[in-house]
């Protein structure tokens, strides 16, 4: 009625465990029982990994190449500053080059594309204040499409051409603002491009000082909407807004938000606090 | 007596057992009466002097059994709070407020995150901890009702005036005075005694009740007659002693203590579920601390790589499936309950189902517990009487004078009555009022001859003396039926050997005829024939007493018997069995307080001992030679006879338990119940014992599982059970056994289909720490798939009914079948769970891809994904996100990873309907699953679409295309599994099943 448990040290059961020399186990299974699971598995698994890209591919054959399926979740596009400072903190003292430094590099670096020689070799003079259409024609693709030219020199006193510090070694910083992309967004009707306006949050409203927009008013012009996705439009320029901060009060930090203002643009949510709008923090240090 | 006092605290059962194996310490009853009085300085006649009773109290305490040792309810608590997965998720919660601290301590605006979190686990941890504790409660709670604590009252003789006192109030030396109907509320010496007997069932399994006397009559204080135990009844008479013990030192006491000191193992269940727990628990903490140091090694922060353990941990752990377990178990108890078995230790459920030996006694429980007439002997010849519960079986000859006369005799020398009201119930549901061989008389009659009561009324009985054990058989003399013969008829019925021995004569077809040698051999085949077939047999005799000398009117003294009482006339022989119950499992070890031939007897009657299978003692007399020459491993079953028992060594016991198949142990004492019980446990077997005396109580405490009997149990023996089958039904147990090994096939079931889910829980952490892709399911999410989605089908999978006979299958070998072993881990790990993932991350990628980021763009994005101060990630169509929009799409993911789940889990909870069977087989009958399936799809749907989602839980609602992401995954789920299942029942015992059945 029983099978009487074999009495055996737990320590040599536990090396048997592991490896059983009188049947040749390891691990409780012998070599061809071990072959067997394995072989099992990796064909099943090699089954279920082909059943996975047969899925993926056939997911991605439904997917457009030029425009995403949903874009529900940009109906409000968000903006962003450049630079980014740390943090989006733009923290530094007008005395020490080094602190500013790397903020003017990277300006440099990333209004390198924007300057007029190539804009003018690459991108079309669009007529302003109007949407630049580029439909295609039923299945038949009007690539790649043309972009607008956005000239470095539009940002004037912000393009570092005539301060090639941007006004960082003045005390009297840019900070380009941008719109994020959104395919097939249209930012503005009857021919009024949106515009950014900046104020200083809470508090800190008087010691922003007087502000000045660049392109004037603070506009992106309409001429550089929509945009038709990378693949489409290869050399697209994103338009931009630079802010000069002409008088900010030093040695205190301001927090300063700027938005879009357009007749078309829903208001972005409470919860994300860059659709449609930017803050960030600066800080001029002065002795 | 004080000096013997058991020691509260026992270390282990074989002090305990050395302790019961004693003798009981009460040397008073060989005492004459002047010598206890001395003893206990009291007065035969006056009692004790209030004071000596006040000062006996304050010394020896309250007359009451100490009650068992009860754990504290916030132990209890604290056990459900910090056992289990408890203290992993406590680690996980504890890990989370670090986190947060740490956070709070080094950043202005800390993400809110790691708290919530924390603050989930710890809720999560306390409600399951709470949950748990009070379905532990309810269970115990019912066991409360037993304690009817009517206080008992007691007469005493102190100072010479008769008090009625509290029982409890009772001192040592009290001079008491019981009658019938009272519980002796102490062990008293008799002093003096008129007609007393006491009913010792309770403490010695005796059921005849025994008369009292002031005269020692054994050594043995259990034997002797002058003493009367605590708790036993006092049916009738009266009678005055001396208290020699009290409270816990009674004989009654002692075993109480000695149960209760008992050490129980815990149940085969907890076991299992111990056994799974640390499974889980090592594969958690293994994946959490490779993940951990692999994180450090990757260049993770300190705080990202506790944030992934913490993540780990809660995908590891299946928080809701111990909640699931109880309630399983809470449904089979309930079950259960309403056929009449009440499970007092919820995990006891499912032991009954493993039990592979039941160590029974016969009465009761192995048979109906219903005696009935089964064969007859008269005319010189044995007729069988018909014993099947629907009266189908054979029948005999009614017509023979002599069998007119028999029944006469049985209906007449019989007091059993049919209660009031009963006209319209077939004759042997009637419930009777007599003992139970009476009652099987007054039924034989009737059913054959009718009214039983209108014979009585035709022949008025004058007088009767009723049985008892020195004459061993009971008279009566009645007047005739027919008016006009004055004669008196006598009638007499009892053990068969002493009827006969009143008799000169015997009926044979109606005619009486002397007793000759060759009639007398006749009557001792019969005799020896019926006996052998382990029936109970009584002798008939009658006699018209001559009118001469008894004319009508003479007054019949049955004090002082004035009449004949011999030269009688032999009517014939009835026997009585206790019909075998039609289902008695297989592995039952019969242990009796019969006499070997008759439990020998009944043991092949209800298939312990089966046909074809021979004992020693068959064989030596099989084949003509002495026991001794006949090899024992020959013997496949065994008769022992329990004063052998005393005299054997354990390893000649585990012997006789491993070699023999059939084992029928008589004439055994509670006492040897033990020690068998225990040679069981130690060849592995899981033992259920069924008793009802407190003499069982300690072997029951020592079974895996007790069952006790409701009604004739006494209060000590239900507290040392584990389960009372409320209706004393034998049936009930193999109830029991069926429901437990339902609940732990349907515990498997459950189990397989919540682990599965683990695996689409733990993947996501892994690419994301691995592959660097945004976290495709959160630690949220997962808490919603465990302790919401998941809930209700895993609980449904309760309700499923058996896949195959399971009373014919083997019980379940604890040693090689778990409930958790290798093989469901490969299924739900390797090969269910790998699809679950799947199925998820493909919805992940769908929805991302969709939404602008390519599988291709996902790989290595962590890192500006999650930086908050990054907000124009570009995606792979050039368009820029902030922060919180990829945010959105990501919980947006979670969310369809978490409905994919569900989806999947809906193939899952369908296949682990059945480990074997095809679920066309098996059908879809199960409404609860049912429900269980538009639940959690409801479920999903509300945390998906129901607004304020996105801030409470950060659940986001899905496009309708995202719900059938995982259809095809779902679909291969139950197509791969029934080709599984189609190869398993094609090849038994093959690759397929030796690799996966679970």
């Amino acid at each position: 009625m029983y099978k009487g448990k074999e009495r055996k040290g737990s320590s040599s059961e536990w090396r048997d465990a592991f490896w059983n020399p009188r049947t040749h186990e390891l691990l409780g299974r012998t070599a061809s029982s071990w072959g067997l699971i394995l072989l099992f598995y990796l064909v099943f698994y090699l089954f279920l990994a082909g059943m996975f890209v047969l899925t993926m591919y056939i997911m991605l054959l439904t997917l457009d190449d030029y425009k995403p399926t949903w874009q529900d979740r940009l109906a409000t596009p968000g903006m962003m500053i450049h630079p980014k400072g740390d943090q989006l903190e733009i923290t530094f003292s007008v005395s020490e080059t080094e602190s500013w430094d790397r903020f003017t590099q990277t300006l440099n670096t990333f209004l390198s594309p924007y300057n007029d020689s190539y804009q003018v070799q690459m991108n079309d003079n669009c007529p302003p204040d109007q949407f630049f259409i580029q439909e295609d024609s039923g299945e038949v693709r009007n690539n790649p499409k043309r972009s607008c030219q956005f000239n470095r020199s539009m940002l004037e006193e912000c393009a570092g051409i005539s301060d090639r510090f941007y006004g960082y070694s003045r005390g009297q910083p840019c900070v380009l603002i941008k719109l994020n992309r959104v395919i097939g967004m249209l930012p503005g009707k009857n021919g009024q491009s949106p515009y950014v306006t900046c104020g200083a949050k809470r508090e800190d409203g008087d010691k922003l000082g007087p502000l000045a927009y660049y392109p004037p008013n603070g506009t992106f012009n309409l001429m550089y909407y929509p945009y038709y996705g990378k693949k489409a439009q290869v050399n697209y320029t994103q338009p931009l807004v630079a802010v000069k901060f002409l008088n900010a009060s030093v040695n205190t930090d301001i927090n300063v938000e700027c938005k879009i203002n357009s007749n078309t643009l829903e208001a972005g949510s409470e919860r994300d606090k860059f659709a449609g709008r930017v803050s960030f923090k600066l800080r001029i240090n002065h002795t | 007596m004080g000096a013997d006092r058991s020691p509260k605290k026992k270390k282990g059962g074989t002090k305990d057992m050395d302790d019961l194996k004693k003798e009981v310490p009460i040397t008073e009853h060989k005492m004459s009466i002047e010598e206890v009085c001395r003893k206990f300085n009291t007065d035969i006649v006056q009692g004790l002097t209030n004071a000596k009773a006040a000062e006996y109290l304050i010394r020896d305490g309250p007359n009451a059994l100490t009650p068992p040792p009860t754990t504290p309810e916030w132990v209890k608590f604290c056990r459900q709070l910090f056992g289990g997965f408890s203290i992993l998720l406590w680690t996980g919660a504890i890990l989370c407020f670090l986190a947060y601290a740490i956070q709070a301590a080094t950043e202005d605006e800390p993400a809110g995150d790691n708290l919530y979190l924390g603050i989930v686990l710890t809720a999560v941890v306390v409600i399951t901890g709470c949950f748990s504790y009070f379905q532990e409660a309810k269970s115990s709670k019912i066991m409360e009702s037993f304690k009817n604590m009517v206080p008992q009252q007691a007469l005493v003789i102190r100072e010479g005036e008769k008090v009625t006192i509290n029982a409890e109030e009772v001192v040592g030396g009290d001079l008491i005075e019981v009658k019938g109907g009272d519980r002796i509320p102490a062990d008293i010496r008799v002093v003096s005694a008129h007609g007393c007997k006491v009913d010792n069932s309770s403490l010695t399994g005796e059921s005849e009740p025994q008369s009292r006397s002031p005269d020692c009559t054994h050594d043995n204080p259990l034997e002797t007659r002058n003493v009367a135990f605590f708790s036993t009844n006092c049916v009738e008479g009266t009678a005055r002693g001396i208290v020699i013990c009290t409270g816990d030192r009674t004989v009654m006491g002692r075993i109480a203590t000695l149960t209760s000191g008992l050490e129980t193992g815990k149940t085969p269940i907890a076991k299992e579920i111990e056994h799974f727990i640390h499974i889980i628990t090592g594969v958690a903490v293994f994946l959490g601390v490779t993940f951990f140091i692999l994180a450090i090694i990757l260049g993770y922060s300190w705080l990202e790589a506790v944030i992934f353990l913490i993540g780990i941990i809660v995908a590891n752990v299946p928080e809701g499936l111990l909640a699931t377990v109880t309630v399983c178990l809470t449904l089979t108890a309930k079950r259960m309950a309403k056929k009449n078995c009440l499970v007092k230790n919820l995990e006891a459920v499912e032991t009954l189902g493993s039990t592979s030996t039941i160590c029974s006694d016969k009465t009761g429980t192995l048979t109906q517990n219903r005696m009935t007439v089964a064969h007859m002997w008269f005319d010189n010849q044995i007729h069988e009487a018909d014993t099947t519960e629907d009266q189908s079986g054979a029948s005999f000859d009614k017509s023979s004078v002599t069998w007119l006369s028999l029944a006469r005799v049985a209906g007449l020398c019989n007091r059993a009555q049919f209660k009031a009201g009963q006209d319209s119930l077939p004759i042997l549901k009637r419930d009777v009022a007599g003992d139970a061989s009476e009652s099987a008389l007054l039924k034989c009659i009737e059913l054959s001859c009718g009214s039983v009561r209108a014979m009585r009324d035709r022949n008025k009985k004058v007088a009767e003396i009723p049985f008892n054990s020195t004459n061993k058989y009971q008279l009566s003399v009645h007047e005739t039926e027919d008016p006009n013969d004055n004669r008196y008829l006598l009638v007499m019925k009892g053990a068969p050997e002493r009827i006969l021995d009143r008799c000169t004569t015997i009926l044979v077809q109606g005619k009486e005829q002397p007793m000759d040698e060759e009639l007398k051999e006749a009557f001792q085949n019969a005799y020896m024939e019926l006996g052998g077939l382990g029936e109970r047999v009584l002798g008939f005799c009658h006699v018209l007493l001559p009118e001469d000398q008894y004319p009508k009117g003479f007054a019949f003294d049955t004090e002082d018997v004035n009449f004949q009482t011999d030269n009688l006339c032999f009517v014939g022989l009835m026997s009585m069995i206790d019909p075998p119950r039609a289902a008695v499992p297989d592995a039952v070890i019969m242990v009796t307080g019969d006499h070997p031939i008759t439990a020998k007897a009944i043991a092949k009657g209800v298939g312990i001992i089966s046909e074809g299978n021979e004992t020693v003692e068959d064989i030596a007399a099989r084949l003509n030679i002495p026991v001794s020459q006949v090899n024992p491993r020959d013997a496949k079953a065994c008769v022992v006879h329990g004063t052998d028992l005393k005299d054997l060594s354990q390893d000649q016991m585990d012997d006789i338990l491993r070699n023999h198949t059939e084992i029928v142990f008589a004439r055994t004492s509670p006492q040897q119940k033990l020690i068998i019980v225990e040679g069981c446990q130690r060849l592995g077997a899981i033992v259920a014992v069924t008793g009802d005396g407190v003499n069982d109580s300690p072997a029951l405490k020592k079974a895996d599982i007790g069952v006790a009997m409701g009604i004739s149990g006494s209060d000590v023996s239900k507290q040392a059970a584990d389960m009372i089958l409320l209706d004393d039904n034998f049936a009930s147990i193999v109830t029991g056994v069926e429901e437990g090994r339902l609940i732990f096939d349907n515990l498997k079931k459950s189990i397989a289909y919540t682990l599965t889910s683990n695996i689409p829980e733990i993947t996501p952490f892994l690419f994301f720490i691995i592959v660097n892709i945004p976290l495709p399911l959160g630690t949220i999410t997962i808490l919603c798939i465990d302790l919401g989605t998941d809930m209700v089908p895993a609980i449904s999978l309760a309700y499923e009914t058996a896949e195959s006979d399971i009373m014919k299958r083997q019980p379940r070998n604890p040693a090689r079948d778990k409930l958790v072993n290798e093989r469901l881990i490969s299924i739900a790990y390797g090969q269910i769970g790998m699809i679950q993932a799947l199925g998820g991350f493909f919805a992940y990628f769908v929805i991302l891809a969709e939404n602008g980021f390519l599988p291709s763009r996902l790989v290595g994005i962590r890192l500006n994904w999650d930086d908050r101060s990054t907000n124009d990630l570009e995606d792979s169509y050039g368009q820029q996100w902030t922060y919180e929009q990829r945010k959105i799409v990501e919980f947006t993911c979670h969310t369809a990873f978490f409905v994919s789940i569900v989806v999947v889990q809906w193939a899952d909870v369908i296949i682990c309907k059945t480990r074997r069977n095809s679920v066309f087989q098996q059908g879809m009958r199960n409404k609860i699953l049912i429900f269980g399936l538009f639940e959690e799809t409801a479920l999903a749907a509300f945390l998906s679409y129901c607004p304020g989602m996105d801030v409470a839980l950060r659940m986001y609602p899905l496009k309708p295309s995202w719900w059938f992401c995982a259809f095809p995954y779902s679909f291969l789920i139950f197509v791969y599994d029934e080709i599984r299942k189609l190869l398993l029942r094609r090849n038994p015992g093959g690759w397929v099943e030796r690799e996966t059945y679970y």
